[in-house]
């Protein structure tokens, strides 16, 4: 509903509770306003006119939204706050907020979006912005000296073991679940995603996978055809979609020219990255690791026996060392980050693998030069599949092996236990929180740079996109990436269990010392899987196990 | 009257920690939910001992206060924490565990002994260590300059400072992350003009090397520098004018007279710098992360990565132990080869 039609309807004498109530006062407010009782009858048709409204702010393809935008958006999206908390009914609570602040997004986006919620329930938020690589220890220091020193966290699920395995979050009351809509978040973010011990303590404000992304205009380039078919290639130029395809064409694209600059294939991100440039090996050995047979690939499931040092996992290891000579000079030196915001939206690179971020930046990021050569797809294959139970490689008789890695499960926010002793002050954190997890205002953050991606069923109308400025093809090409990795049938998921970006930062050193060179792509892997081991034995084997197979569902 | 006062907060105290420590290790149920208590009674016997004092040594007591405060603080703040760290490094402490914190002896020292990434850290530390000398010689050069008779010597001066007034993280940012990014630094477009075909700075071990030293030295010559200007300033003219009457060369009357006469100043500044240089972490966590494959990790920001981002509370404090055991050793044998090498030359 529109803020100026809500204001007219209150002023002439009726409370939000009545504007739902029913027929009574509705007739009672049509009297009142006659272009009010339209829109009332018509909630479905109000609801899409406000979503198409912020859709508007700042519109696609005018720029990168500022703070007045996030206000203006949060400020609209107020609607279902009002139908649970009464004008001014925080006045006096203090909240702390803590959450990042990757490419100036995340709480920057959260600081406007809350601005409105705070001048009218009169709470006040104080914030602790974190960059991405000082996360995971801010985080684990708090929790190990018990100074847990904010109420509402924006949390990734892989932490949901180091967090509300230890009892330190608060459990989602009911009348949140209804205000966020909670059925219709995409299926692989439900339960058990977002819950600990059968209790729901998650809002959901992304959803993660990594999809490929790659040039159209490179794998579309007639030249660069040409010179494909000339170096004795039996394949049509074109969009690789296995991995042994995007190893050959890296290869082939290096020294090459396109449009008087130099071309290249694919972009590993080498360098260590607080333990998240881990995923990046992940994306490249999910299709050699994930039989779909099999729910486990990182480590076995009875034993929590490290898996990184198979045949599997060491393929992909060899596959980041052979390509490294075919990518940009410094690329040793190039974190996740790099590769997206640096290389790639900058017009390095044809191909990487990515959060859904790089999708929904290329449109709408100033520094973005790839706006309207972008594809997307789900991440590569491989012809063949290595099965853990047999120890043997197998061809599937339905073709490559597709295992797209849902990597990190999406961002949350989450409100500490420690609110739960004040009734007004946990209401008001929840309240915050479903805020920011609300339905309209989640299209908005699908649809900007936000550092978050769709992750309700209602995010995959293309429609809506169009209208909102997006391309079609384009929209339908990513939309479709990101829907096609969450609902996988062999979908790679992360392991929810306590102290997994340990093991993650472990093997990015190793991997840092072997993609320099220092050691063969097996003795690295072993060194990993030993790490592992040690780790797996300092936290507690029994326990990993048993919250390994509960992640995984099994 | 004042020792009955100071043997009771004295058992008091002692009593308040015994008791907590049986209540934290679960052998007894009576104690407090956190330490604060303890440190109340810390600071309760400090004002007590203080009253003792004054009541039974009289004027000596009085003296004894303006000490006492200041003592208290250090064991407080500086000898606990250190003897707390040497136990902590003697546990098996990550912060994810189910189990927390167990004692394990000298176990982290064994792993330490067989840590290829510590040893690799332990071995770039001697190169940076080493590279002062270079930097020494540099710095010295500048002194030189910024001693005589130039045009606008106090302009320089200043200019010359500049880089020490920097934070390394943003010198990192600046200069690492963006003056020489491979793509777009205009350093990499002039190293492309010169004729180097991959400017990649931070790519080959050796280059990513040389690229941090350089970036740290960039930051510290100007402390070196400002040293060493402050004792030429110092040096007495007659000394000079000596030399130059007897017909010294400007060679000679640099090695002959300033050289030596200016070598308590150098070996006060290289120490110093060299203190700075053990613990550099800043711009190689910004810049590198401490590759290419451990290239230019330095000690800290390989605890760093262990303590941090791996959590290994226990095993990162014992590598910090060890270090701090080495520089310790270290430091306290240069003060003394520099002492006897100055009178050896003088």
């Amino acid at each position: 509903m529109r803020v100026g039609l809500y204001d007219k309807l209150v002023r002439a004498g009726a409370t939000r509770r009545d504007i739902l109530k029913g027929a009574a006062s509705m007739a009672a407010i049509a009297a009142a306003s006659g272009a009010g009782l339209g829109a009332l009858t018509r909630p479905a048709a109000a609801a899409s006119e406000l979503r198409s409204k912020i859709l508007q702010i700042p519109g696609v393809g005018k720029g990168q939204p500022t703070d007045a935008d996030f206000q203006k958006v949060g400020e609209l999206c107020l609607e279902a706050t009002k139908a649970n908390v009464k004008e001014g009914e925080f006045a006096g609570v203090e909240l702390t907020f803590m959450g990042l602040n990757n490419q100036n997004l995340h709480n920057v986006l959260f600081r406007g979006f809350l601005k409105p919620w705070e001048t009218y329930t009169g709470a006040k938020i104080s914030w602790i912005d974190l960059a991405q690589a000082d996360y995971n220890a801010r985080l684990q220091q708090s929790i190990a000296t018990g100074t847990v020193d904010f109420d509402i966290i924006e949390m990734g699920a892989p932490f949901e073991g180091d967090v509300c395995g230890k009892g330190l979050t608060s459990e989602m009351p009911d009348w949140v679940k209804k205000q966020i809509d909670f059925d219709d978040l995409v299926n692989y973010l439900k339960p058990p995603v977002g819950t600990w011990d059968g209790k729901q303590y998650r809002v959901t404000i992304d959803g993660d996978a990594h999809n490929f992304n790659y040039r159209t205009d490179v794998f579309a380039d007639a030249d660069l055809a040409k010179q494909w078919k000339d170096g004795g290639a039996t394949s049509e130029w074109g969009v690789p979609k296995t991995w042994q395809e995007v190893q050959a064409v890296t290869k082939f694209l290096k020294g090459k020219k396109f449009k008087g600059q130099d071309v290249y294939g694919y972009l590993d991100a080498p360098k260590p990255w607080g333990g998240f440039g881990f995923y990046f090996l992940g994306s490249r050995a999910s299709a050699y690791a994930k039989h779909p047979d099999d729910k486990a690939w990182l480590f076995d499931a009875d034993t929590m026996k490290p898996r990184v040092n198979n045949p599997a996992w060491v393929r992909a290891i060899q596959d980041v060392i052979d390509a490294l000579p075919s990518e940009p000079a410094d690329q040793i030196n190039a974190d996740p980050n790099t590769t997206a915001f640096q290389q790639f939206l900058a017009g390095t690179g044809s191909m990487i693998p990515w959060w859904g971020d790089v999708g929904s930046n290329v449109k709408t990021n100033d520094s973005s030069v790839i706006g309207d050569v972008t594809g997307f797809s789900i991440l590569p294959g491989s012809d063949d599949v290595y099965n853990s139970k047999t120890g043997k490689w197998e061809k599937l008789a339905s073709g490559p092996n597709y295992a797209p890695n849902c990597a990190y499960l999406g961002w949350g926010v989450y409100v500490m236990a420690r609110v739960d002793s004040d009734e007004k002050k946990k209401k008001a954190a929840w309240s915050a929180a479903a805020h920011l997890g609300g339905k309209d205002l989640s299209i908005w953050t699908a649809m900007y740079p936000s550092g978050f991606q769709p992750y309700r069923n209602s995010h995959f109308d293309i429609p809506e996109w169009v209208a909102a400025g997006y391309d079609e093809a384009f929209i339908t090409s990513y939309l479709k990436s990101e829907g096609d990795s969450y609902n996988h049938p062999n979908a790679a998921i992360e392991p929810r269990i306590p102290g997994i970006f340990q093991y993650y930062s472990a093997a990015e050193d190793i991997l840092a010392n072997t993609f320099a060179g220092k050691m063969k792509a097996q003795e690295g892997a072993d060194a990993i899987a030993a790490a592992w081991e040690k780790l797996t034995d300092q936290i507690g084997r029994d326990k990993q196990v048993k919250l390994y197979k509960a992640s995984l569902g099994m | 009257m004042g020792w009955a006062l100071m043997a009771l907060v004295t058992l008091g105290l002692l009593a308040t920690i015994v008791l907590q420590i049986l209540y934290k290790t679960e052998v007894d149920t009576i104690g407090f939910e956190t330490w604060r208590p303890v440190v109340y009674a810390y600071v309760l016997w400090g004002v007590a001992i203080g009253i003792g004092q004054v009541l039974t040594r009289g004027e000596d007591g009085q003296r004894a206060l303006f000490l006492l405060p200041a003592l208290l603080f250090t064991i407080a703040m500086v000898i606990f924490p250190t003897l707390f760290g040497f136990y902590i490094a003697l546990t098996d402490w990550n912060l994810s565990s189910f189990s927390g914190r167990r004692f394990n002896g000298l176990d982290n020292f064994w792993q330490m002994l067989a840590d290829p990434y510590y040893r690799n850290a332990l071995i770039n530390m001697v190169l940076y260590v080493l590279a002062v000398l270079v930097e020494y010689v540099v710095a010295f050069g500048l002194a030189l300059l910024l001693n005589a008779q130039i045009r606008a010597r106090k302009f320089f001066r200043v200019v010359f400072l500049m880089p020490l007034m920097l934070s390394p993280v943003a010198v990192s940012w600046m200069i690492g992350k963006s003056l020489m990014e491979y793509r777009f630094g205009p350093a990499a477009t002039l190293a492309r003009h010169l004729g180097w075909e991959d400017p990649a700075f931070f790519s080959n071990p050796i280059t990513a090397r040389i690229s941090i030293m350089l970036l740290d030295a960039w930051t510290f010559i100007p402390f070196m520098m400002i040293m060493l200007l402050a004792g030429l300033q110092a040096m007495s003219r007659e000394v000079l004018e000596a030399a130059r009457v007897d017909g010294a060369t400007a060679w000679q009357t640099f090695w002959q007279v300033t050289f030596p006469l200016m070598l308590p100043v150098s070996v006060t500044a290289v120490i110093l710098r060299i203190i700075f240089k053990l613990k550099l972490a800043d711009i190689i966590i910004t810049v590198t992360s401490g590759g290419p494959g451990g290239a230019t990790d330095s000690v800290s920001s390989f605890i760093y990565r262990e303590y941090r981002d791996r959590s290994n509370v226990g095993y990162g404090t014992m590598l910090a132990m060890a270090y701090l055991v080495i520089i310790v050793v270290f430091v306290t044998w240069l003060l003394k080869f520099a002492s006897r090498f100055v009178r050896n030359v003088n």
